[in-house]
């Protein structure tokens, strides 16, 4: 029945690769218009997806946020950032600064997410 | 006599798969890809490696018992709804794509890993109550081709090694 042949690498299986990197594209491209090099105006920070605060990026400011862990949200420069956190993980400190309108760092166990929105702002919001 | 090797058997894989998944949050593997969700998915070599012995019905049941149990080590509620979701996925994406002839087991194992990250983000969207998560999906999936390649070469190996006629082999006997 073939079983070895099953188990070795196989010219099909470049059809899975292409597959997989087509549905990246195409998710990508979704969000192609936030993710270039435009300025956002505005800060949004949602805490367990619900909007809680909206900050202007133009202002240099801290923000400490307290859910089930603590961060601190960080307006600097034009660029919004997570720059401490004590959630098990620390990807949205890892996610660094981002500025362009469609950009999100997401905290996944704190339930915090801060947009960032302006310019011309690609909507897309589900639930 | 083999109802009962084939009841030990998947005991055996269940302890397997709660062991690997509990010994990958010790894998620093977000201090190179700082990216929410990313694993090597070893829990998935036990997957893969009894959906070639076992066929997908014990598999299934694997993997179930596998985010239970991970939950009650310490995953919680939300984390039993990224692994749940994230593992049964996998699961039927590796099922499907194992029955069209086309992909050997590194094909299957990329598919699984491409559904077991579709899986995450969309729990992601429901728990943020957010789109934007989907964002981060181009960059899971190119690396679930790596993790894909990584796990499918570890569970054909694992095949392979295992003997041709192994006492555990009851799939075709009665």
């Amino acid at each position: 029945m073939g079983k070895n042949q099953s188990l070795s690498f196989q010219k099909g299986d470049f059809l899975a690769i292409i597959l997989v990197v087509a549905l990246a594209l195409m998710v990508a491209l979704l969000f192609l218009p936030g993710s270039g090099s435009k300025q956002g105006t505005m800060v949004q920070i949602y805490q367990n997806g619900v909007l809680t605060e909206e900050l202007p990026l133009s202002q240099d400011r801290k923000m400490e946020l307290s859910g089930a862990y603590h961060c601190t949200v960080t307006v600097k420069d034009g660029k919004v950032a997570i720059t401490d956190s004590d959630c098990p993980g620390e990807d949205c400190v890892h996610t660094g600064w981002i500025q362009s309108p469609g950009r999100s760092i997401v905290c996944i166990p704190n339930r915090v997410e801060v947009r960032v929105t302006g310019g011309s702002d690609v909507d897309f919001v589900v639930g | 006599m083999k109802q009962t090797k084939k009841l030990a058997l998947c005991a055996v894989l269940i302890a397997l798969a709660l062991a690997l998944s509990c010994t990958e949050r010790l894998i620093p593997l977000q201090l190179f890809i700082p990216l929410p969700g990313v694993k090597l998915g070893l829990a998935n070599v036990v997957s893969l490696v009894s959906l070639y012995l076992l066929g997908w019905k014990p598999t299934f049941a694997i993997v179930v018992l596998r985010c239970i149990l991970g939950a009650m080590f310490g995953g919680g509620v939300t984390g039993f709804l990224f692994s749940l979701t994230g593992g049964l996925l996998a699961m039927g994406t590796m099922c499907l794509s194992k029955a069209v002839a086309l992909f050997s087991i590194y094909g299957v194992s990329i598919l699984g890993a491409a559904a077991h990250h579709v899986g995450q983000i969309m729990v992601a969207m429901l728990v943020m109550h957010s789109g934007y998560v989907l964002a981060y999906l181009p960059y899971l999936l190119l690396v679930a081709l790596f993790t894909g390649f990584a796990t499918g070469a570890l569970s054909g190996g694992i095949l392979r090694a295992l003997p041709t006629q192994p006492a555990v082999s009851i799939s075709t006997e009665k």
